[in-house]
C-alpha cells in the first residue's frame, strides 16, 4: 500500500483529502441541523413520547 | 538505487513513501477511533435506526 505515495504526491493528496473531509463534514452537519430530531441547537425537541403527547394537547377553550 | 536516483512520479523515494505511509496510517486509525466514539455518543443520544 505504501507504494501509492510513489504515485501520488502526499502534499496534494492531503490537501485533497482534508478538503473532501471538511466539505463532507459540513454537508452532514448542515443536513442534521435541518432535521427536527438531530438538531442539537434547540428548536424543536426530540419527538419523544412525552413531548408528542404534550404537543397534541388541544388548545384551551376560550 | 537506480530507482531512488530516477525518482518516482510523486518525487518521493521508497524510504520517504514508507515513512509517510506510517504517519498516514496512524493518523487514519486515530481519526477512525474518534469517529467511532462520536458515533457511539450520538447513538446514545438519539439512535437513528
Amino acid at each position: 500500500m505504501w507504494r501509492v505515495w510513489l504515485l501520488f504526491d502526499p502534499r496534494r493528496a492531503l490537501v485533497a483529502l482534508f478538503t473532501f473531509l471538511f466539505v463532507l463534514a459540513l454537508v452532514i452537519h448542515f443536513i442534521l441541523l435541518s432535521t427536527d430530531k438531530f438538531n442539537w441547537l434547540g428548536g424543536h425537541a426530540a419527538p419523544s413520547a412525552a413531548a408528542q403527547h404534550m404537543s397534541t394537547l388541544p388548545a384551551p377553550a376560550q | 538505487m537506480a530507482d531512488e536516483k530516477r525518482g518516482s512520479l510523486s518525487g518521493l523515494t521508497e524510504t520517504e513513501a514508507k515513512e509517510f505511509h506510517g504517519i498516514f496510517v496512524t493518523s487514519f486509525i486515530i481519526f477512525t477511533v474518534i469517529a467511532i466514539v462520536a458515533h457511539f455518543l450520538v447513538w446514545q443520544w438519539r439512535p437513528w435506526f
